[in-house]
């Protein structure tokens, strides 16, 4: 029998051919490959959310085989012994099954847990490097909004996911939301009774959680994400100011060979550390916080940490209760501020900011480039009084596991909490601006006086004088030409000139860069061109 | 199971096991063994002041004797003599029974080295013949409970129910204090629920039973000597002797804030050393 | 790999796009034409060695090659580990407690393995490069956004909604019930009232388990969570007891609110504690002899303020930090919490068990709106 010759070299070139006949994808995957990314650390910190989010998905449909989200009351009768024959749900009983009768269950369900926590921490960091270093402006507002929907979106896929084991610690966070919801005015009860199916706890709660955890929330995180992604191809990424390096281009490297081959490694990194963290550090051991009952808590309920900040309002917000006297009387619980208010505006606030920003600065500029923090004091400070209030928010979510293990009392760090929450943010503006003024100070004289070396020498008459390395061309005198203020790196060593990256050859051993890498490779001896423009910081 | 095991057998074994004692540790003892000179002092002076003799003491067994001889020493500046008490300084002692002085002298609770919001556990002062004397003396002087002789613990092979019940037990009554995981808990101005990962049988039924400082009392009509044998088994084989089985590490078992912590401290600063690495230029 | 430096703009205006046919061309040569049509100049793209097959080359193809062996090394223990470890969970300290770390730390280190080879391969193998890209920020042209703009008008001339008066109004009432009955379906089932009367009794919200009427005018007993009737000397002088309403299902979830903290007051306390309550118009003679009953449910946010100091007679919840003290109506005295703790009526029956003389006289739980 006669076969026809298959030349296996020719598949991939004539599948490709074939593909383009029908779906003329040639021209806009030119496009797509032929992208440009600048190379920069803390550019990759949005990628760690991204990544443990595709952990969180793979992991989450795992489990989602195994967990019965019913609040139908059984007795169980599983692998763990201290539990056997006490009454429970089946949501309970499915996830303990899911730990301890499914091989390898456990470390998918902590996998799951850690990606969540890394998922929502990583995001934390990636939303703090982009407000410092200015990266929300026009035209990026659309993006920055979406990343805190994002974060919001995080936040309910955390707490539902908290709650969907019916565990006592998860029954207890269960607890407090109906006690929020139930704090809305007018409505407030009717809120719960909607969402609860009735009466605290219901049987419902469970199932709903469920299908928003596992549909709903998620659907609307990859669309968001999506969306951000897609926001990030469209307009570019920003880059840092340097040299060669304007508002109206990028430079860095394209997307490949080399940079989706990164990128590739880092979702391998973040994907083994959550890994490493499963295996070594145990997470929400539901089999010893038991089934959730109504009359059962234990000391150092919390949530998650990402909830945690308003759970610490909660704690530090004084007994203020307010009573309308209208006929048998109305009341705003305490709860309902930092709950309900707090949220809202913790949320809404950072939307808005860079309307507000650009509307101080009367600013309605494109901006692709970074501003380093220092270079922008306001905002800096504006975003350490954020952090401050957070960060103290957040600790107070758990002051009272920190007085017991540091025998403070307890009484005295929620006090604490309080006073530090109204004294601290401001101090930390305060800080934050006059730290950033110091810094572009020092800039602004190694670029007009060139850098200290620490030769002091005598003049004729007598004077001391500190020799200055100059950075550019000097004078007659040999006095260094005061350099335009560029918003990036000035070397504060001598010998370090030219190259602007740190001559430092890994973290802990700074070696001189051997004398034949003829440039950096990240800031290329580029020689501006006549049409593009001066270098700025952006302002 | 477990008991089967020559660990579990080995763990059994009813002394605390005590680690190093810290520096802090060090120096409360110092102050405290001055604390306790200074009352031998005074107690060697009241024994020989006049009147000291005076009053006609009950009939005690020799070990009680012993015991009172024990407390004239270390306790009476505060608990006053007979243990009656002292006004401002220490409750009277009668009816407290020999549980409550083992319990409190047993983990070195006492004698306290100063007023504070809590008496402090410390490195017990008296060894256990000591402790069992005191005992023996305030029982007699005054009765109250007693901790039963023998093994606290349940066999599972007889009880298998035992270490379930026990649970149950344990988070409706302790958990609100002592934790889930039995770490321990704060209290209102700075008093706290101690951590239970090293008491001892006899520790915790003594607790139990006499409701030291502010631990409400559970008599043996609201949990029968049968129950709070569960609740010891649970204690002792979950909570102390069962190795975590999701992961090396269980982080206190103090729930989220120590994974808050961790993701922060381990995750996040590994990647972003990671990312360092990556965009680095060398 | 070709070291290319220009040092002037590879494309402009003046530049002609290079002839692709050219069979002289190298594949960089077409790549750099790719790009340069996308905009992008490459400034840079150099190897990191001087020549080919260096030895600091090798050494790092080496070192990569080694981190894959060792990925696959530690994939393969994953794996042995995954079926061979013992994993069912056994009390005590066994080898089966070692099952998720050692999957953890293999599958962890085996990824990180990856993750590190391709890394070096990328960082230290791959030329580097630098390219410029240029953004192309406003592209729109006057003229596109005109047609744009102006055709979207023609759809509403075309409409022509402002000249049709009916058609507007008829539209609108016409789409808001349609857009109403497809939201409603979706809201409206999962609304409830939470002041629908239960089995023809107050709502819920305002009653517990303790409520005589649904138990045949009966008082209801307190009992433990097995359901047991308490009598006095069952809690010892500070001692304190999670008790249920004695019905069916009292223990459960079922009844949410019900769970409350009976304690035993020494002598002197509830001297003070009576003396309270019965100076307060709601408490009145709810205390039973030195027994005073708490709702477990805390005012503030529902947690059980269950944590009861006997010598300080505060009652904590482990929640917010609220603190109660028994001794003063359960009075807040700290923390966030800005109402008492309702406290139930109770008194003891012929057998000589607790029972609750009625319902608690204020709502249970968390506050809200329109609690009386």
């Amino acid at each position: 029998m006669k076969r026809r010759k298959f030349d296996l070299a020719a598949v991939p070139g004539k599948t490709a051919k074939g593909l383009d006949e029908r779906l003329q994808v040639a021209t806009p995957l030119r496009g797509l490959l032929n992208k440009v990314f600048p190379d920069h650390w803390s550019f990759l910190l949005g990628e760690i959310a991204l990544f443990s989010f595709i952990v969180l998905l793979l992991s989450g449909v795992f489990l989602t085989l195994f967990f019965d989200p019913s609040m139908k009351e059984i007795a169980y009768d599983g692998a763990y012994p201290a539990l056997r024959g006490t009454e429970m749900s089946t949501a309970y009983a499915s996830s303990l099954d899911l730990s301890f009768e499914v091989r390898g269950g456990l470390f998918m369900r902590q996998m799951h847990h850690w990606a969540a926590l890394l998922f929502m921490a990583s995001m934390i960091v990636h939303m703090a490097r982009v407000f410092f270093t200015g990266a929300f402006r026009k035209p990026r507002e659309a993006n920055w909004i979406i990343g805190i929907a994002l974060f919001l979106l995080g936040f309910l896929a955390g707490f539902t996911g908290y709650s969907l084991p019916d565990d006592g610690l998860s029954g207890t966070g269960l607890r407090i939301a109906s006690a929020i919801m139930l704090s809305i005015p007018v409505v407030g009860t009717w809120v719960s009774a909607s969402i609860f199916g009735g009466e605290f706890p219901g049987e419902l709660i469970i199932g709903r959680f469920y299908i928003a955890h596992v549909l709903l929330i998620p659907g609307g995180l990859l669309a968001l994400i999506s969306v951000h992604l897609g926001l990030v191809f469209k307009q570019k990424h920003t880059q840092w100011p340097g040299p060669g390096r304007t508002n109206s281009n990028v430079v860095g490297e394209r997307m490949f060979p080399r940079y989706a081959l990164k990128q590739g490694g880092f979702f391998m990194a973040v994907f083994g550390v959550i890994s490493l963290m499963a295996g070594l550090f145990q997470i929400n051991p539901i089999w010893l916080f038991g089934p959730y009952r109504a009359s059962e808590v234990s000391s150092a309920s919390q949530p998650d940490w990402y909830v945690m900040f308003m759970d610490g309002l909660v704690r530090l917000m004084p007994a203020w209760e307010i009573t309308l006297p209208i006929g048998e009387g109305y009341v705003i619980p305490p709860l309902f501020w930092p709950a309900v208010v707090g949220l809202g505006a913790l949320f809404t606030v950072p939307m808005m900011y860079p309307f507000i920003e650009a509307r101080r600065m009367k600013d309605n500029k494109s901006h692709h480039l970074l501003q380093r923090p220092r270079d922008a004091p306001e905002r800096t400070g504006v975003g350490a009084m954020a952090f401050t209030f957070f960060v103290i928010a957040t600790i107070s979510g758990g002051n009272d596991v920190i007085a017991d293990k540091f025998h403070i009392s307890l009484n005295a760090m929620t006090w604490g909490g309080r006073i530090g929450l109204v004294i601290l943010p401001p101090l930390a503006y305060w800080l934050a601006v006059r730290i950033c003024l110091g810094l572009q100070q020092h800039d602004r004289e190694v670029l007009a006086h060139g850098v200290e070396t620490g030769i002091i020498k005598r003049a004729p008459d007598g004077r001391f004088y500190e020799v200055h390395q100059p950075l550019g061309p000097v004078d007659d005198h040999g006095h260094p030409l005061p350099l335009d203020y560029a918003g990036w790196v000035v070397p504060k060593k001598m010998n370090r000139l030219g190259a602007l990256a740190p001559a430092v050859k890994g973290f802990f051993f700074p070696v001189e860069k051997p004398a034949e890498a003829p440039v950096s490779p990240g800031m290329p001896p580029v020689t501006a061109r006549e049409e593009r423009e001066e270098i700025t910081s952006g302002r | 199971m477990t008991s089967d095991t020559p660990a579990g057998r080995r763990f059994r074994v009813f002394n605390r096991r005590r680690s190093a004692p810290s520096r802090m540790r060090r120096r409360l003892g110092a102050a405290a063994r001055m604390l306790a000179a200074l009352a031998l002092a005074g107690g060697v002076y009241t024994a020989f002041a006049p009147g000291a003799f005076a009053e006609d003491t009950p009939q005690l067994s020799a070990s009680a004797q012993e015991g009172k001889a024990l407390f004239d020493n270390s306790c009476i500046s505060c608990h006053g003599r007979n243990a009656e008490g002292v006004e401002g300084r220490g409750p009277s002692l009668i009816g407290v029974g020999a549980a409550s002085v083992e319990f409190q002298v047993g983990t070195g609770r006492m004698p306290m080295t100063r007023q504070e919001a809590q008496a402090e556990q410390k490195p017990p002062q008296f060894d256990k013949a000591q402790t069992k004397q005191m005992g023996q003396y305030i029982q007699e002087l005054g009765g109250g409970p007693e901790i039963p002789s023998g093994d606290l613990t349940m066999s599972l092979e007889e009880n298998p129910e035992a270490l379930a019940a026990g649970g149950e037990l344990f988070r409706i009554n302790c958990t609100s204090c002592h934790g889930f995981g039995g770490g321990g808990g704060a209290l209102s101005s700075g008093k706290y629920a101690p951590s239970l990962h090293d008491a001892t049988t006899e520790e915790i039924y003594a607790a139990m039973l006499t409701g030291p400082q502010n631990m409400p009392v559970f008599g043996d009509n609201q949990l029968t000597p049968e129950q709070k044998r569960e609740i010891i088994t649970y204690v002792k084989m979950q909570l102390q002797e069962d190795k975590d089985p999701g992961g090396l590490f269980n982080l206190g078992r103090y729930g989220p804030v120590t994974e808050g912590v961790a993701i922060f401290i381990v995750g996040i600063t590994i990647l972003v050393f990671a990312a360092l690495w990556i965009a680095g230029k060398s | 790999m070709t070291v290319v430096k220009e040092p002037h703009g590879a494309h402009g205006a003046g530049e002609e796009p290079l002839d692709l046919s050219d069979p002289r061309l190298s594949r960089f040569e077409i790549v750099r034409e790719g790009a340069r049509r996308d905009d992008i100049e490459i400034v840079t793209y150099e190897s990191q060695f001087p020549g080919p097959n260096t030895r600091a080359e090798k050494r790092i193809e080496r070192s990569v090659a080694l981190l894959f062996l060792l990925a696959g090394l530690l994939g393969f223990v994953f794996l042995i580990a995954y079926i061979f470890w013992p994993w069912e969970y056994e009390l005590g300290h066994t080898t089966s407690d070692y099952y998720t770390p050692v999957l953890g730390i293999s599958l962890g280190l085996a990824l990180l393995a990856i993750g590190f080879a391709i890394l070096t391969w990328a960082k230290k193998l791959l030329p580097h490069e630098v390219s410029i890209q240029d953004r192309h920020e406003a592209m729109s042209t006057d003229e596109d956004r005109q047609i744009a703009g102006q055709t979207m008008l023609f759809t509403a001339d075309e409409l022509a909604i402002q000249r049709r008066p009916l058609l507007k109004g008829a539209v609108a009432l016409g789409l808001t019930p349609i857009a109403l009955a497809a939201v409603a379906p979706l809201v409206g089932g999962l609304i409830r009232s939470p002041h629908k009367p239960d089995h023809g009794q107050d709502p819920p919200l305002f009653r517990t388990g303790f409520d005589p009427v649904p138990n045949e005018g009966k008082l209801v007993r307190l009992t433990r969570e097995d359901g047991t009737p308490i009598r006095p000397e069952d809690v010892s002088v500070g001692g304190q007891i999670t008790v249920f309403p004695g019905i069916p299902h009292g223990a459960t979830n079922q009844y949410a609110d019900s769970p409350t903290l009976l304690i035993h007051l020494r002598a002197g306390d509830a001297a003070a504690a009576r003396a309270a309550t019965d100076g307060d118009a709601k408490n009145k003679g709810a205390m039973w002899g030195n027994y005073v009953a708490y709702s477990k449910i805390c005012t503030h946010a529902g947690c059980p303020a269950s944590l009861y100091e006997q010598q300080t007679n505060r009652l904590l919840c482990p929640c917010h930090q609220s603190q109660f003290l028994i001794t003063e109506n359960a009075r807040p005295i700290f923390g966030p919490a800005s109402r008492r703790l309702p406290q139930l009526p109770i008194t003891v029956d012929e057998e000589g068990y607790f029972v609750a003389t009625s319902d608690y006289r204020e709502a249970v739980g968390p506050d809200f709106w329109e609690r009386p």
